[in-house]
């Protein structure tokens, strides 16, 4: 037997923001702009963000800082109901060791003249690799930079 | 308006079966479909297994008498693709769940096994989401419970 673990964990982050629900869901949909938010940070390595936004289409991104490990996500869509809904169930490796392998909620809903966006991520952190603290950590990022999207 | 609720549950099982019998039962598609799919009142449309990272296991089942609670030929289908496989010791998938073609969860679960007392020790932990119109948390546990007693079943039969 190896040191296998499997650590189960659930956390959710609520944002809200100005923009409405169409334009918040449009950032998840629209591949050219789930692009410019759904990224490492600026210092990182990129490769292109591939994204199929449809029922069983896929999604995936790596980075990683320059000459360092790399971090690869590989997404598939497990429901969408337009302006109000998205599942995705992803997997992290770094380098080729797979670290997790979560599913994502993300609900939009209408708050006011902006949007309030519900994140739920329900996950398996794989053979002490990652935890649920790390992983809110690095997804409260995205949503700062989804923030910054949309208020451009 | 849609509406979502969030909830995990946890079960543990012994088994008198090695790790490798028990993942067997999980990996065989006749062994699969004989304790997973195969059941009282239910007529089953179809069953595949494609038991490979990446690969899917599909199933359509509808309603055919017995104690069901359902309406006649209510169907329900499942779709499942196998996130990590590591032979006789860990299987993570995620699973949708629809009725009448209607989606109504999606779930994510890890299967553990563990070498114990000559058996094994089986840890399922599922997360799932449920959407307006679904089971939610409590019926999907006791749905397993029931799946896991079946194994059971399955695994003293075929020893």
């Amino acid at each position: 037997m190896t040191n296998r673990s499997t650590t189960h964990a659930t956390f959710v982050i609520e944002r809200e923001y100005k923009a409405a629900p169409a334009k918040v869901f449009a950032a998840f949909a629209n591949p050219a702009s789930k692009a410019k938010w759904f990224v490492g940070p600026e210092e990182w390595d990129k490769s292109n963000h591939n994204l199929d936004f449809r029922i069983g289409g896929k999604e995936s991104v790596s980075g990683g800082p320059p000459g360092g490990v790399v971090h690869s996500y590989d997404g598939e869509i497990w429901d969408i109901v337009e302006n109000e809904r998205i599942v995705i169930s992803y997997q992290m490796h770094l380098d080729k060791q797979r670290i997790s392998v979560s599913l994502g909620t993300t609900e939009i809903k209408p708050n006011g003249a902006g949007a309030k966006l519900i994140y739920t991520e329900q996950g398996a952190y794989l053979d002490g690799y990652d935890d649920a603290g790390e992983r809110e950590r690095g997804t409260q990022g995205l949503f700062d930079q989804l923030e910054t999207f949309l208020s451009k | 308006m849609t509406t979502t609720t969030h909830g995990s549950f946890i079960i543990e099982r012994r088994y008198d079966a090695s790790p490798e019998r028990v993942f067997a039962a999980w990996a065989d598609p006749q062994a699969k479909r004989a304790w997973f799919a195969e059941g009282e009142g239910w007529d089953i449309r179809s069953y595949e297994l494609d038991f490979r990272e990446g690969g899917a296991e599909k199933s359509a089942f509808r309603v055919a008498g017995g104690n069901n609670p359902f309406p006649p030929e209510t169907t329900f289908s499942n779709e499942t693709v196998f996130n990590e496989i590591i032979r006789n010791e860990r299987i993570i998938y995620t699973y949708s769940m629809a009725r009448d073609g209607i989606r109504f969860s999606v779930s994510l679960a890890s299967v553990e096994l563990h070498a114990a007392d000559k058996g094994t020790r089986l840890i399922l932990t599922e997360h799932g989401a449920f959407f307006e119109g679904g089971d939610g948390i409590k019926m999907r546990e006791q749905g397993w419970q029931e799946l896991l007693t079946k194994l059971e079943e399955y695994l003293s039969k075929e020893a």
